[in-house]
């Protein structure tokens, strides 16, 4: 005795303005009957922490429900019976009615490790009081829809970028100080989600060997305080020539990656607030839905490159947080803008 | 019994067959058939130049130097001797089908290389997959991890990924197939292998199986995508894409799959497992773009980020192959990776930067690690290419500036595989720029003498103008003659000496002779240079046509003399190979240094511990050499030639036996020439005589025992000739006692022996003292005493003795000796009573034992034929009796009674009254006339014996033979014919 839900399309991606359609599929040994079968369209935001560090943060870990941001509910059968065997029920629930107001914000889905949104659609087979109704779930995927889709531009946007050990902010090995590094080049600081993050770069000096250069694909979920490492991909793996132009080539996390988030000012001011609460303020339930209601929340993407020297240090601690600063180690950090294209 | 007179020039002339001249000699047509073998072969100008060199190359085998230190897939790179083929005696027609097999293979290579650009792309796929499974067993054989490597410490990623890599290979199950996600896990784990470069020498094998693994994904994901391009998930098949589809063909959920590999993929975060498997997967581009080979440049470029010269080295090779799936390919990626490649690889050999290990060692392990990259890139880029030149130009070499400039800093190892690689014709034609390449690109990846060589090799392939050659030739000379070492000199000679002897540049063949002398001699010669000295010997002994002319060439015999080992033993075979190839051999020194030779091969022959095959070749050239020795009229010397030989060359048999052929051929010789003295011809034959018994073996000795008897009895050496015949007999007597049991005899060969003996009887002349049977009463006494002797040899020897008795009682023997001095016995003993009497005693002997032998053979069928070999046997030798029946001899009585015979015409008539009184029917007045006759004629008792052994054979023979047996039946149609043959002489003789 099984209910399953089918989505339409295999990649179950939708557009807001797309009907969800797909199919119910019930298996029964015998013909049943039921008092009527509901289809609902869920969307909500999670807020949440794994195994985070602040500790104000834990505080109302727990306390947050998901807050809600879309719930659409069809019948797709007044109450009636099923026959015995499988049967498919076809369906079409629409997300959003057209012409109306289109203020009203699709986030796209996205997983994130302190926010995520996700859409979910459910099935459920009444039969009364005296069974169990059956049901079943499955996430779809939305995304904007292509309309409101920006043109790829046809060359991606770049910054050029410099390391030396006068960019570093931190303090470096005396090696490298004395003896100088300098490795140029440049990086995309807009990319369409479907591209991958390009550029190049060339060491072009270093008095103390490289150990390895990577590029860190950070996120920014400011909910809380700090950034994530979305990604970290290594594009030199030992001393490599120098003045060889290396590519940069990183292909963007399809789950971790969504466009970037900002809420404008409102959001800017709100992070501010947070930061200056964070120790002491312990928000409440409703003004959380506020929060998030408003656009409360933003999601950036930043680019480290990263330059890791051949040290004996670096041996002796080697489970280190690659974004702590160290002295065998240079970066430098340029923002990313994440969209989606047609 | 009596034996039967015979007329032997009469029955030679009734039975031999007319002789006709025939219109061609068969051995004669040799040579003029070679020659248009040659020429045909010749117009078929560059298939022969393959042809050539597979052969040559097949003698060459040995000669590993240059194929030791380089790969080929192909056999034949480096067989490059563009010889003047018209002249070349090398050639030996016999070779043809073995050679030709070569020349096919060699010649379909080449057609499926020039027409690849017409197959299909699957069929081109198949051919360079091919081409990679071997490479890769090249690898794995090349550098074998079967040696043992010490290590200081074992690195951590062995250790942890080495389980990994168990697991994964255990998890190739189909199974865990299902779950790709799973799968493409454990690949990058087995990817991450490739990272760990802390023990060099494993690095290719580990590559190979690493490379299997994650090829085997690559297969999968292709097979996967495609089958969501083709296939709806319910399975029904709802398109097929063709081998050249688009992007555009493929259905958006497939699309969809695809990209999520790259995706998945994209995101391992390092360098290298990501490099490897997205060229593991990289034909599944085409399912995204029209234009996948973009991502190759990308690729390459990603690679530069691979600091570790081996590991990206071997990314670079991975690139290649999985490009190959991506047709048609330019090679612009290629290119740029040889570039690279030069980038990364100059700070090694300059010696800026520390490998690991800080070791030149190190820096050379490295190199040759890294060589089987550089030459499989090179192969791919000038695979199917036409523009030689374009490919010069982007790899910094070309013309485009001041040709092939010699500011391009170039890489030795590089440098070589680039130059393996262009076509003859190219090198021609900038052959001085290369030079000057080579001579600036000197470092320790690559042997700097090995590129003097291989443009050696090059030029050879297809000569260049003269010019060029002078001034190559004089180039390499300046640098060569700087060479100390011998093994280097030699390996660059050798490369050039067949340029120079076709160019006949005299002057540079002295020097190349000269700087070997210097630097070979006084000193032991190593292995490898032995293998080049062995080269160089085979192309001067195969472009001389006469041995002389090579042997008077300046310290020839000096560097010869150098040598040792096998390729000294080859070198000496080619030698005598060439030297009793055309003809008699004359001179005194060349023959004396061939003996030399000989004898170094000789002694550089363990005969005892080598294969038959090994030791036959050599025994048979000196032997063939020793034959073809002639001094002439100085037959004194050639004895004490063949006297020496003996000496020097004991332990080959072959060669003891043409010992003996050829003294008895000087003895016939001197013979010949009538003022030689009988001195020299007993000289010759006391040295067969001494020589034989050496000779192991038995049937051999009594042959060679027969034949210098023969020789004796031709010069009037009777009693030699006796004796001679005495130790053949000797010998036979032997038998038994000294060669082992376990070999079968040959009883064909000793009954073959016995009947020689028997046929040189007729003409030895008897010796009264010892009796003249004496010799046949020593073979009868030898077959009947011999347990081990057959009843069938018995039997034949038995034969052979009846009709040699029958031969000598003939008034005049069938043949003589040919010397006037050397009486027959049918002059010896004319009208001797006692001569006969023997012999017939003899014969009667043998008669007697006769039918007891027969029976004793066991075979059946056997018995039944030899038995008629005897009948027939005796028939012809004995005059054969009529057994009449008892009505018969009745019958004659009462015809003797009645008639008083004085004519014929009465007694004819008189026969039919008997006949008629009789009422039989069953004679016919012939026969019946003719029985009559004989019983007159002759004494019936002596005969009756004779037609009653017959008549017991044909019996012995009926019982155990088919009635209609042929053999059978002729025989009794001949014994009837005889009786009847010589009764009829007999009535007409008595008319």
């Amino acid at each position: 005795m099984s209910v399953e839900l089918k989505l339409s399309r295999s990649n179950r991606i939708y557009c807001p303005n797309e009907p969800l359609e797909g199919k119910i599929v019930t298996k029964f040994p015998s013909s049943i009957s039921h008092q009527g079968i509901r289809l609902t369209a869920t969307g909500t935001v999670n807020l949440q922490v794994r195994g985070g560090t602040a500790g104000v943060i834990e505080s109302f870990y727990g306390v947050i429900k998901p807050i809600c941001i879309m719930n659409k509910s069809v019948e797709v059968r007044s109450s009636g019976k099923i026959g015995s065997g499988t049967t498919e029920i076809p369906f079409s629930i629409i997300l959003r009615q057209p012409g109306q107001d289109n203020s009203e914000r699709f986030y796209e889905t996205f997983h994130g490790a302190n926010i995520s949104i996700q859409y979910l659609v459910t099935v459920d087979l009444m039969r009364g009081y005296l069974h169990k109704s059956l049901s079943a779930t499955m996430e779809f995927i939305i995304e904007t829809e292509k309309a409101n889709l920006l043109e790829a531009p046809v060359a991606p946007e770049m910054v050029i970028f410099y390391i030396t050990q006068d960019t570093q902010r931190h303090q470096l090995l005396p090696e490298l100080l004395s003896g100088g590094f300098r490795i140029t080049g440049k990086i995309s600081s807009q990319c369409s989600l479907l591209d991958p993050i390009s550029g190049e770069l060339t060491v072009e000096a270093s008095a103390v060997p490289i150990c390895s250069i990577d590029i860190h694909l950070l996120r920014v979920e400011s909910i809380i305080f700090g950034e994530r490492i979305a990604t970290e991909t290594t594009i030199a793996d030992g001393d490599v020539c120098r003045n060889m132009t290396l590519p940069i080539y990183v292909v963007l996390p399809r789950l971790l990656t969504c466009p970037t988030v900002l809420a404008g000012l409102t959001s800017v001011s709100l992070i501010s607030l947070h930061i200056e609460k964070r120790d002491v303020y312990v928000w409440q339930q409703e003004e959380w839905r506020h929060f998030v209601e408003y656009s409360p929340f933003s999601i950036e993407f930043r680019v480290s490159i990263v330059i890791s020297f051949q040290s004996e240090l670096s041996k002796l601690y080697p489970k280190t947080d690659p974004k702590a600063p160290r002295l065998w180690r240079a970066m430098e950090t340029v923002p990313l803008e994440l969209f989606r294209t047609k | 019994m009596e034996f039967r007179a015979r007329d032997y020039s009469a029955e030679e002339a009734a039975y031999s067959l007319p002789r006709v001249r025939a219109d061609n000699h068969p051995l004669a047509t040799r040579s003029s058939s070679r020659q248009l073998f040659d020429h045909d072969h010749y117009r078929e100008g560059k298939t022969l130049l393959v042809f050539f060199d597979s052969v040559r190359y097949l003698d060459m085998l040995e000669e590993t130097a240059i194929a030791a230190s380089s790969f080929s897939s192909r056999g034949l790179t480096y067989s490059v001797d563009a010889k003047d083929h018209k002249n070349n005696d090398f050639f030996d027609p016999l070779r043809g089908p073995n050679a030709n097999v070569a020349v096919f293979e060699d010649v379909q290579d080449g057609q499926s290389t020039s027409t690849r650009g017409r197959l299909s792309n699957e069929t081109a796929l198949q051919l360079s997959m091919k081409e990679w499974a071997s490479f890769k067993r090249f690898l794995m054989q090349k550098f074998s991890v079967s040696k043992t490597v010490s290590i200081s410490s074992m690195s951590d990623v062995i250790v942890k990924s080495g389980k990994a890599y168990d697991k994964s290979s255990t998890s190739m199950h189909l199974e865990e197939l299902d779950d790709p996600q799973k799968f493409a896990e454990e690949d990058v784990k087995v990817a991450k292998l490739l990272m760990d470069t802390s023990v060099l020498q494993f690095y290719p094998a580990l590559f190979v199986l690493v490379t299997d693994v994650i090829d085997m994904l690559g297969d999968m994901v292709w097979e996967r995508i495609k089958r969501k391009a083709e296939y709806a998930e319910n399975g029904t098949k709802f398109c097929s894409l063709p081998d050249n589809f688009k992007a555009s063909d493929i259905c958006s959920d497939a699309k969809e799959t695809c990209y999520n590999w790259f995706c998945k993929i994209g995101s391992i975060r390092e360098l290298l497992p990501r490099i490897y498997l997205e060229l593991a997967i990289l034909p599944c581009w085409r399912f995204l773009h029209n234009q996948p080979q973009d991502c190759l440049q990308r690729l390459v470029m990603m690679m530069r980020g691979l600091a570790d010269p081996l590991a990206s080295a071997y990314c670079r090779l991975y690139m290649a192959h999985c490009a190959q799936k991506l047709q048609p390919c330019d090679r612009g990626y290629l290119i740029a990776c040889v570039n690279d490649i030069k980038i990364l690889l100059m700070p090694i050999v300059s010696g800026n930067v520390t490998t690991k290990g800080n070791s030149l060692e190190n820096g050379k392990l490295l190199m040759s690690l890294s060589e089987p990259m550089i030459e499989w890139i090179m192969k791919c880029i000038f695979k199917d290419s036409s523009q030689v030149e374009d490919i010069l130009v982007e790899l910094g070499l070309g013309r485009n500036q001041s040709k092939f400039s010699g500011t391009f800093p170039s890489i030795s190892i590089v440098l070589h595989h680039l130059l393996k690689e262009l076509p003859a014709e190219v090198v021609n034609s900038n052959a001085l720029e290369i030079m000057h390449l080579i001579e600036c690109s000197n470092d320790f990846s690559f042997d700097q003498c090995l590129n003097y060589r291989l443009i050696g090799f090059k030029m050879c392939e297809r000569r260049p103008q003269m010019d060029i050659v002078n001034a190559v030739v004089a180039k390499v000379f300046q640098v060569v003659t700087q060479y100390d070492g011998l093994d280097e000199y030699l390996k660059v000679m050798d490369a050039y000496l067949d340029i120079v002897l076709q160019c006949q540049l005299d002057n540079y063949l002295t020097m190349i002779l000269d700087g070997i002398s210097k630097r070979a001699c006084n000193r032991r010669i190593a292995e490898n240079e032995l293998g080049s000295l062995q080269s160089i010997f085979i192309k001067l002994l195969t472009y001389f046509n006469d041995l002389e002319d090579a042997f008077a060439l300046n310290h020839f015999v000096k560097i010869l003399d150098v040598m040792y080992g096998s390729s000294r033993n080859v070198v000496n075979t080619h030698i005598l190979n060439k030297a009793t190839r055309n003809g008699y051999i004359r001179d005194p020194t060349t023959i004396q240094l061939l003996f030399e030779i000989s004898q170094a091969l000789h002694d550089g022959i363990d005969f005892s511990n080598m294969k038959e095959d090994d030791k036959q070749q050599p025994a048979r050239l000196i032997s063939r050499f020793v034959q073809m020795v002639d001094y002439g009229a100085d037959m004194e010397h050639h004895l004490t030639f063949l006297v020496e030989c003996r000496g020097a060359f004991g332990s080959i048999n072959e060669l003891k036996e043409t010992l003996v052929h050829t003294s008895n051929y000087l003895a016939i010789k001197a013979m010949k020439d009538a003022n030689k003295i009988l001195n020299f011809v007993k000289c010759c034959i006391a040295f067969s005589e001494v020589t034989i018994p050496s000779i192991s073996a038995r049937i051999g000795q009594i042959n060679l025992y027969l034949e210098t008897a023969e020789v004796a009895l031709l010069g009037g050496l009777v009693s030699h000739s006796d004796g001679l015949i005495d130790s053949a007999i000797s010998c036979l007597q032997n038998f038994d006692l000294t060669d082992g049991s376990q070999v079968p005899f040959d009883m064909d060969g000793i009954l073959s022996s016995i009947r020689k003996i028997c046929s040189l009887l007729v003409m030895v002349p008897g010796n009264p003292e010892r009796g003249v049977t004496y010799i046949l009463r020593s073979i009868l006494s030898f077959v009947s005493s011999e347990s081990w002797i057959t009843p069938r040899l018995r039997i034949r020897t038995l034969c052979a003795i009846v009709s040699l008795s029958a031969t000598l009682s003939q008034n005049k023997l069938p043949y003589h000796a040919n010397n006037i001095e050397v009486l027959g016995n049918d002059l010896l003993f004319v009208g001797d009573p006692s001569y006969h009497q023997e012999l017939a005693s003899v014969s009667g002997s043998v008669l007697q034992n006769l039918i007891d032998v027969i029976q004793q053979e066991p075979s059946r069928a056997a018995r039944g034929s030899i038995a008629l070999e005897a009948c027939n046997c005796i028939v012809s030798s004995f005059k054969v009796g009529y057994m009449l029946l008892p009505t018969q001899l009745e019958l004659i009585k009462q015809i003797l009674q009645l008639l008083n015979l004085s004519n014929w015409e009465i007694f004819k008539e008189a026969i039919s009254s008997v006949w008629k009184a009789h009422g039989t029917h069953a004679w016919s007045l012939e026969s019946t006339m003719l029985i009559i006759l004989t019983i007159c004629e002759s004494n019936p008792l002596v005969n009756h014996e004779i037609a009653q052994i017959c008549s017991k054979l044909v019996e012995i023979a009926k019982s155990c033979l088919n009635a209609n047996d042929k053999y059978l039946q002729s025989t009794v149609n001949f014994l009837d014919k005889q009786s009847t043959f010589w009764r009829a002489t007999a009535v007409i003789t008595s008319q």
